[in-house]
C-alpha cells in the first residue's frame, strides 16, 4: 500500500478543498498526494446491520441531498448545510471534514452525540472504534500514518433518536463556526423526560468535544425550557475556548449557552413530530 | 508529468501537466479560456467557478488530475453560437454585473441552480450564490436577474 510506503510524507486528498486550499500556503509539500476521490468503496449512503453506514467520501452535497439522512437526521443535513458553499460542498466529503479535524468542523457535534463509530484500515488490517478516539487535537487524529479513514456509522440504537444542530458564523455562508452545538435525546413518552441526552459542542476546545456535566444534568429531568437553558448555562462552563479574531472566549461562551439551547429545541420539535406516527 | 484528457465545452482536449496544477490553471494556461477567472485562490469567492459534470465547484480547489475524463463548463461554453444564454442576456438588461471580474463564476452557478431547480425562491437563489462574492453590486439585481430567468423558464413550461 502506498501510505505503509510513504505514512506521513503522502497526502490523502479526498475532496481536495481543505488539503489545496493549505497546500497553496505550505512552506513544505508532500512527496506525494494520493487522490481517493474516485473510490467507489469509500462512497454511498446505507442501512446496515451495525447501523447506518455513510462512506468517508460522502460529499456534503450527497448528505444533504440524501433522502435517507434527510428523513431519518436532519440535524446532518442541517451540519451540511451550513459548510462552506455549493461549489465546496459539491466536492469536499464528510471524512475529509473529520480528518481534517479541525476544531470548528461542522461535521463532528451530531455524529459525536450520535455515539458514531469509525472504520480505520492500512495493509495490516482493519479496526472500528469510536468516532470520539478519533480526534487528538487540532488538525490532529488518531489515526496512523499509514490508515485510511472507511467510513462512519450511526449505530442502529440510536436510529430515529431526535438531534438538533446549531451553529453561528459571523456569514450565513462561507464561515467557520465561531461555536457549534449538537443536542440529541430520548422523550420517555409517558414521563416527558430526557433519556440519554448527549451534547456535543464545536470550537470551543481543541477538538469536538461532549457537555457531559450538561448531559448529567439532563437525564431523567423533565423535558422544559428552563432545563433546556440550564443546559446550555452548564455546557457553556465546560467549554474551553481560545479568544482569537473571530471572538473572543468569553463571546464563544455566551454563543454556547443560545446554541445548546436552541438545539434542544430543536430536538424537542422533531420528538414532537413524530409523536404522533408512535401512536399511530 | 500526468496526462490529463477532459471535455471542456464538449470539445475533448488533452494537456500533460505538473501533478499540482489545478482545474483553474489547465484551463487558463493550458487551453486559453481566461474566462474562468482567479480570485482568491483558495475556494472563498467562486470567481473561478466552473460546472463539473453537472455540478459547480471552484477550479481553483481542484486538480487537473481530479477532472481527468470529466466534463466541464466553462463561461466560453455557456453561449451558442449566435446567442447570449439567457442568464447572460438577463444581466445584461438588468445590469446585474458591474466590475464583471465575478460574472462568469456567477452565472456558471446560477445555471447549474436552474438546470437542478427551474423554479427557484430568491432564498434558494441567494443559498446556490452564497459561494461567489461580488464587490461592486450588492447582490440585489444579480439574483432579480436569475429570478427572472427562472420567471420566464416557468412561463414557459406552463405553456408547455
Amino acid at each position: 500500500m502506498l501510505l505503509a510506503k510513504h505514512g506521513r510524507s503522502a497526502k490523502i486528498l479526498a475532496g481536495g478543498t481543505d488539503l489545496l486550499a493549505d497546500l497553496k500556503f505550505a512552506t513544505q509539500v508532500p512527496d506525494l498526494v494520493i487522490d481517493i476521490s474516485r473510490a467507489r468503496d469509500l462512497s454511498g449512503i446505507a442501512v446496515t446491520d451495525g447501523g447506518l453506514r455513510i462512506g468517508a467520501l460522502v460529499t456534503h452535497s450527497e448528505l444533504i441531498a440524501s433522502p435517507l439522512i434527510r428523513d431519518m437526521f436532519p440535524a446532518l443535513v442541517d451540519a451540511a448545510h451550513s459548510i462552506g458553499a455549493v461549489q465546496t460542498r459539491n466536492v469536499g466529503t464528510l471524512g475529509g471534514n473529520l480528518m481534517t479535524c479541525l476544531p470548528s468542523m461542522d461535521s463532528g457535534p451530531t455524529l459525536l452525540a450520535l455515539d458514531a463509530r469509525v472504520t480505520a484500515a492500512s495493509a495490516s488490517g482493519r479496526r472500528e472504534f469510536a468516532l470520539a478516539d478519533l480526534f487528538v487535537g487540532p488538525r490532529k487524529t488518531s489515526l496512523g500514518a499509514d490508515e485510511l479513514l472507511l467510513d462512519i456509522v450511526i449505530p442502529t440504537q440510536n436510529f430515529g433518536k431526535p438531534a438538533g444542530f446549531q451553529k453561528f458564523g459571523l456569514r450565513k455562508g462561507q464561515a467557520l463556526a465561531l461555536a457549534n452545538a449538537a443536542a440529541i435525546f430520548w422523550m420517555d413518552q409517558s414521563t416527558g423526560r430526557f433519556v440519554e441526552p448527549r451534547i456535543a459542542l464545536g470550537a470551543v476546545a481543541p477538538t469536538v468535544i461532549r457537555a457531559p456535566r450538561a448531559e448529567a444534568y439532563l437525564r431523567g429531568r423533565s423535558v422544559t425550557l428552563e432545563a433546556m437553558v440550564e443546559a446550555g448555562r452548564i455546557a457553556a462552563t465546560e467549554a474551553k475556548p481560545i479568544s482569537d479574531f473571530r471572538a473572543s472566549a468569553g463571546y464563544r461562551c455566551d454563543l454556547i449557552a443560545v446554541l445548546v439551547k436552541r438545539a434542544l429545541q430543536d430536538a424537542l420539535a422533531l420528538a414532537q413530530a413524530k409523536q404522533p406516527e408512535a401512536a399511530a | 508529468m500526468i496526462d490529463v484528457m477532459i471535455i471542456v465545452n464538449g470539445e475533448t482536449r488533452c494537456a500533460s501537466v505538473a501533478p499540482e496544477t489545478t482545474l483553474l490553471a489547465l484551463l487558463r494556461d493550458h487551453f486559453g479560456l481566461t474566462g474562468t477567472k482567479i480570485g482568491c485562490d483558495v475556494g472563498d469567492c467562486g470567481a473561478c467557478t466552473v460546472i463539473v459534470d453537472d455540478q459547480p465547484v471552484d477550479a481553483c480547489l481542484m486538480l487537473a488530475a481530479q477532472a481527468d475524463g470529466r466534463r466541464v463548463l466553462t463561461i466560453e461554453g455557456v453561449a451558442s453560437k449566435d446567442k447570449l444564454h439567457p442568464l447572460q442576456k438577463a444581466f445584461e438588461e438588468s445590469g446585474a454585473l458591474q466590475c464583471g471580474f465575478c460574472g462568469p463564476g456567477i452565472i456558471l452557478s446560477a445555471k447549474a441552480l436552474l438546470d437542478q431547480n427551474p423554479a427557484p425562491t430568491r432564498h434558494e437563489i441567494r443559498d446556490a450564490l452564497a459561494g461567489n462574492l461580488c464587490r461592486c453590486t450588492g447582490y440585489a439585481k444579480i439574483v432579480d436577474a436569475v429570478s427572472e430567468v427562472a420567471r420566464v423558464y416557468r412561463s414557459e413550461q406552463s405553456r408547455g
